[in-house]
């Protein structure tokens, strides 16, 4: 056993690295690069040392007043948010490297890249509601540095649309969060809630609503989604990690946090808010997915199939069921490894040849093989194929809508399978028109081999190897997920 | 020991489509080599197990619930047919990828994966097993539909992929409530499981959602869309396979559910009567007008696949109606039909391939007379037609009456369906004649008529041989197989196999009633070439493509359903819900709010100063300041419509600012509440 204050580790490294980054003068890149790595890494080290030895007592850093106060703990969701983002980390920092060259104010980049990591681990490890506003809010500020970096019209333009629905969302939160530390012994998470007694149901109910909204705005939920997408102008490391992993899904993650462990499922199964929640992540997940067949923009098209996919899991988590808790857990942990190496396909792709809409894929599979066989099988996961993992994750989120015994739960069901042809639909046609079509232009037509250098090719196929092997070997995961969905 | 050769079928094929990958970047023709020498050994192993397997295996752990394997009568006959029709063409496309050799590899790799995905879903024991390498063989046959990878390989190919993902979904969806319902997905509980559940209603759905989805790979009518386009383009081994093998699994599928979970519903044999039969009709028409030699073919496919469904409904209906007769004639007459099928298509589809493969064309009108002096095509084409036509002594004559006797026995057995039963006959016998017809037509065409064109008849004629010595066993050996299963005392003995009963080896093959049914199928056959074909199809000795362009379900309802009407919708609902009518009036009242409060802020400080003016001050004139002073009102509308002007153009800020404000009075509150 460590002590608790190693709870602190991973979230003040990545905080004091990012902050000396900004400040240091560095000669060479390769200079940054070790450095920033380096932070990145002991990281990681600190998150699993937590998460395989610390199982100790929460941790109060600072306290406000009685019953309200920052917070730290360990417990099965944190340390499954946790430890998937302490693997991604590292990876896409490789990859973020060698995209980055060109860049200008690498400084700054780098500095609020790192930083974010801690943000993220705060919410992870946060104790009680107010700990992982604080650190949400955080998150939401030290991120829009990253979508303005490169400081142009758009940009700029994305970043404020960013704050605003963020920070806006944030605010519809809080009104859950006041009311839940009030309401219960301080806001502290404990599964299955602690609501007091005595406390009239309606209001909580409405209370729910409102975090549910708040909380879902930072999962592009309907209607405050579209900063989701115009947000994918921001250099690709910062739309596959941040905008397909780790930010939207601190989204996802406070509403679980939100409906299992402060409010408890008692108050809300078979509630008219519910299945209005319910209905609402159902129209989401089916627009996301139109959407994403609309649009031609390779980053914007994944964006919106993002949006789809938040839905998904906060559909599971508003069945209140342990089955749709587990199946939004397992699709959160799934499909962020898949949107992953998707996305870093699709940055590859672009960095290498200037190109960002769907027509110019036309044939690019020749120059790019390595780089398109990878998205082709992550394209066949997120549809839901099996021997890959999207559709481990689908088929339970399916098993519990089935299991949940109202006519919502088959809604929600049918809704998926609509939704997964859609996403064969709009990721499938890329792979087709990657290796089997000729380009119009015919500039790939004597094309070589000329894959993205191997920093890039590294994670990709690390999520693609990951992908797989979960696809395939699922018991362990899905167990352990079905552990934490039953409490323990 | 034979339980183990099932797994090995499966994973062989597997390993070996790797092994023929990384030999064929060694050497070009070492792929080809490779992929036909792992056929014919999957083949080797398909009669071993013929003979010897028996029993279940299981590879367990795998994809969470493990794959389960059984071997019994039907499979292992099916297994063995697999194989069989795999190692012909693989011999075959020897021959017939001499020419275009671009993209061989990739073929190659697609086809051995392609073997082994079949050959688990031939085997499986339970619906997961089925659905996984159900899934697989739909994502690795698509190469061979855009294998050419021509503007139209590239459309068919699309409407393939989308047809196969879409049922392959529709097929999930069926299980997951099928193990809810019953709780298990095992063929063998999967009866006493339905029973024991009670909850007909989910289950009934469940059936139905699985029958569209292997119909989607069947070629069931609605889902028949790529039926007709995709054969075409397939290179010919390719056509061969998707016509004889891949339409089967889809079949495999419905005839194990409604052998075990739909055993004896009435409804639910209604509804696969209805799909057979709309299929039979529909796929025997469209070939009819067809003048596209492997379109017609795969029309064709279309039209048997209802035939084989017909009889799966009539086995269930007569199951329905309690007295099990039916087992007796329809079930052994469909599965004689999937065997009978899918060897005549091998023959068909590779003769048609020798055509593909010397002229590179397949519209009628110019294919004419090629095979007028090319004799061992010309009998295996004739077997493979006589087959399919159901004329008596030829194979699909045996299976088409035992089918026929099905809905005879219906007309019996099940009161209150006589007179459907009775037009579904007469349907039948059309069906089959129109059969007779189409195969007339194609067989005249390319082997007995002389082109319009006599320098090219001349360079037909004089094109000798058309194919190496290996095609020609490969493709008379397919053909003469056609001929020997028309023999009953074999088939009978096969069907027996197959079903597990012994009593099919007494039916009385050629009976009077029976070479009746087949006559009256022959004579409508006969009247509609001579009347039909000849007279409406053909101007000038030119065949006339008149079925109407527009008519296409894929084209009128499909495509457009998908890729104009469902985002128009979303995206004018997405804009009136999301912006227009809720976040935009949302933020414009509240900065009317606080315009307005700005204003009578501003206004009661102006009363101040006025007040001022008139007691203690004395008024002083500004030079240059317009007199007229605007009404309160408009100066608020006027602010209202110039702070709504970047909220139009850039909502965001305006949300934002609205927020914070919120957050301020949310945190006083919180402030005020926690002290």
């Amino acid at each position: 056993m460590i002590p608790a204050i190693t709870l602190l580790f991973p979230i003040l490294i990545p905080i004091v690295g990012g902050v000396l980054i900004l400040f240091l003068h560095f000669k060479k890149d390769c200079h940054r690069e070790v450095f920033s790595e380096t932070v990145v890494v002991l990281t990681s080290a600190a998150v699993w040392l937590c998460i395989l030895f610390c199982r100790s007592h929460p941790i109060t850093i600072y306290s406000f007043t009685s019953g309200f106060s920052i917070t730290f703990s360990m417990d099965g969701l944190g340390c499954l948010f946790a430890g998937m983002i302490s693997l991604m980390w590292p990876l896409v920092m490789l990859y973020a490297f060698s995209y980055m060259k060109e860049s200008a104010r690498k400084n700054s980049f780098f500095a609020f890249y790192v930083m974010t990591y801690g943000a993220a681990n705060g919410i992870a490890f946060a104790a009680d509601m107010i700990t992982m506003y604080v650190f949400y809010e955080m998150l939401t500020l030290v991120t829009i540095p990253l979508v303005c970096h490169y400081q142009n019209h758009e940009s700029m333009y994305a970043g404020r649309k960013y704050a605003a629905y963020t920070i806006g969302g944030a605010a519809l939160a809080f009104f859950a969060v006041v009311l839940t530390t009030l309401q219960s012994g301080g806001g502290t998470f404990l599964y299955g809630g602690d609501l007091r007694p005595g406390f009239d149901p309606s209001i909580m109910r409405i209370a729910f609503v409102f975090g549910f909204f708040g909380f879902g705005a930072k999962a592009a939920l309907f209607p405050l989604y579209s900063w989701l997408p115009t947000a994918s102008v921001a250099p690709t490391p910062v739309t596959a990690l941040l905008h397909a992993v780790a930010v939207v899904n601190a989204g996802v993650f406070a509403v679980m946090r939100m409906t299992w462990y402060v409010f408890g499922t008692e108050l809300m199964r078979g509630s008219r808010e519910q299945y209005f929640c319910l209905m609402v992540a159902v129209f989401s997940l089916l627009f996301g997915a139109v959407m994403a067949l609309r649009e031609r923009h390779f980053k914007r098209r994944l964006a919106f199939s993002t949006m789809s996919n938040l839905s998904y899991m906060l559909l599971g988590v508003m069945l209140m069921t342990p089955d749709g808790f587990a199946g939004g857990m397992a699709h959160m942990l799934f499909h962020g490894v898949i949107k992953m190496s998707l996305f870093l396909c699709a940055g590859a792709f672009m960095h290498k040849t200037g190109c960002n809409y769907i027509y110019e894929i036309n044939g690019v599979g020749k120059k790019m093989p390595v780089t398109f066989g990878c998205y082709t099988l992550g394209a066949l996961s997120l549809t839901g194929i099996p021997l890959f993992c999207g559709f481990i994750s689908k088929w339970k989120l399916l098993e519990a809508g089935a299991g949940e015994g109202s006519v919502f739960g088959l809604i929600g069901d049918a809704a998926l399978i609509a939704s997964a042809f859609l996403c064969a639909m709009y990721t499938l046609t890329i792979a087709v028109r990657a290796f089997f079509t000729a380009s119009e232009k015919d500039h790939y037509a004597n094309a070589v081999r000329d894959e993205a250098d191997r920093m890039m090719l590294l994670p990709i196929l690390v999520f693609t190897a990951i992908n797989v092997a979960f696809g395939i070997w699922p018991q362990g995961i899905m167990s352990l997920i079905g552990r934490i969905a039953g409490g323990g | 020991m034979g339980n183990r050769i099932a797994i090995l079928l499966v994973t062989i094929p597997m390993a070996g489509a790797f092994a023929a990958c990384l030999a064929g970047r060694r050497r070009e023709r070492a792929g080809e080599l490779a992929a036909a020498a792992v056929s014919c050994l999957t083949l080797l192993l398909g009669i071993l197990l013929f003979f010897f397997g028996e029993g279940t295996c299981e590879i367990p752990v795998l994809l969470g619930a493990g794959l389960h394997f059984q071997v019994d009568g039907f499979r292992r006959v099916y297994a063995l047919v697999t194989a069989l029709m795999w190692a012909a063409t693989s011999l075959f496309s020897l021959e017939y990828f001499r020419e275009e050799r671009e993209h061989l590899l990739r073929y190659d790799f697609f086809l051995l994966l392609t073997l082994g995905a079949t050959e688990g879903v031939m085997l499986s024991a339970d619906l997961m097993t089925s659905f996984i390498f159900f899934e697989i063989l739909s994502f690795t046959s698509f190469t061979w539909v855009i294998h050419e990878q021509t503007a139209e390989a590239i459309r068919a190919g699309y409407t393939y992929l989308f047809i196969a993902v879409i049922g392959g979904l529709v097929l999930l969806m069926g299980l997951l409530l099928l193990q809810n319902s019953a709780g298990t997905l095992r063929f063998d509980d999967l009866r006493e499981a339905v029973e024991k559940a009670g909850s007909s209603r989910r289950v009934f759905a469940a059936a139905v959602l699985i029958l569209l989805g292997f119909g989607a790979k069947a070629g069931m009518f609605p889902l028949h869309v790529w039926l007709p386009k995709a054969h075409p383009v397939a290179p010919s081994p390719g056509s061969a396979l998707l016509s004889g093998i891949l339409t089967k699994v889809g079949i495999y599928g419905i005839l194990m559910t409604s052998l075990t979970a739909m055993a004896g519903v009435r409804s639910y044999g209604l509804l696969v009567l209805c799909l057979g039969v709309i299929t039979m009709v529909l796929g025997a028409v469209l070939a009819l007008f067809s003048v596209n030699l492997k379109r017609t073919l795969a029309c064709s496919s279309m039209s048997q696949i209802g035939f084989i469904l017909t009889g799966v409904a009539m086995h269930v209906l007569l199951g329905a109606y309690g007295s099990g007769e039916g087992a007796v004639t329809a079930l052994p007459g469909l599965m004689l039909h999937m065997v009978n099928h899918s060897v005549i298509k091998l023959a068909l589809f590779m003769a048609a391939g020798v055509v593909v493969m010397r002229i590179h064309e397949l519209d009628l009108n110019r294919i004419r007379g090629f095979g007028r002096n090319k004799h061992f095509l010309k009998i295996s084409f004739a077997l493979g037609a006589l087959g399919i036509s159901g004329v008596p002594l030829f194979n699909g004559y045996l299976s088409k009456t035992l089918l026929h006797e099905g809905i005879v026995e219906g007309i019996h057995e099940c009161p209150g369906l006589t007179v459907p039963l009775q037009v579904v006959e007469w349907v039948f016998l059309i069906s089959g004649g129109i059969t007779f017809a189409y195969m007339l037509k194609l067989f005249l065409c390319v082997f007995v008529e002389k082109n319009r064109d006599a320098a090219l008849q001349a360079r037909y004629d004089a094109d000798l041989p058309c194919m190496n010595v290996l095609s020609t066993a490969v493709i008379l050996g397919s053909a003469l197989l056609c001929a020997l299963l028309g023999q009953p005392f074999i088939t009978l003995r096969l069907a027996a196999v197959m079903t597990g009963e012994e009593e099919i080896v007494h039916f009385a093959a050629f009976s009077l009633t029976n070479l009746k049914g087949s006559g009256i199928s022959l004579g409508i056959g006969a009247l509609v070439y001579l009347l039909f074909v000849r007279r409406v199809l053909m101007r000038d000795q030119r065949y006339l493509d008149l079925w109407p362009k527009g008519l296409d379900l894929e084209n009128v309802v499909y495509r457009p359903v998908l890729t104009r009407v469902l985002p128009g919708v979303f995206g004018r609902i997405a804009r009136l819900f999301g912006e227009n009518l809720l976040l935009r009036p949302l933020a414009k009242g509240l900065l009317f709010c606080a315009a307005f409060l700005g204003r009578v802020l501003v206004t009661s400080m102006d009363a101040l100063v006025v007040f001022l003016n008139r007691t203690l001050f004395r008024p002083r004139r500004i030079k240059g300041i317009d007199e007229k002073h605007p009404g309160m009102w408009r100066v608020l509308r006027e602010e209202v419509t110039i702070g709504a002007r970047p909220l139009s153009q850039n909502l965001s800020f305006a949300l934002m600012m609205t927020c914070l404000g919120i957050l301020v009075v949310l945190g006083t509150l919180a402030a005020l509440l926690l002290r």
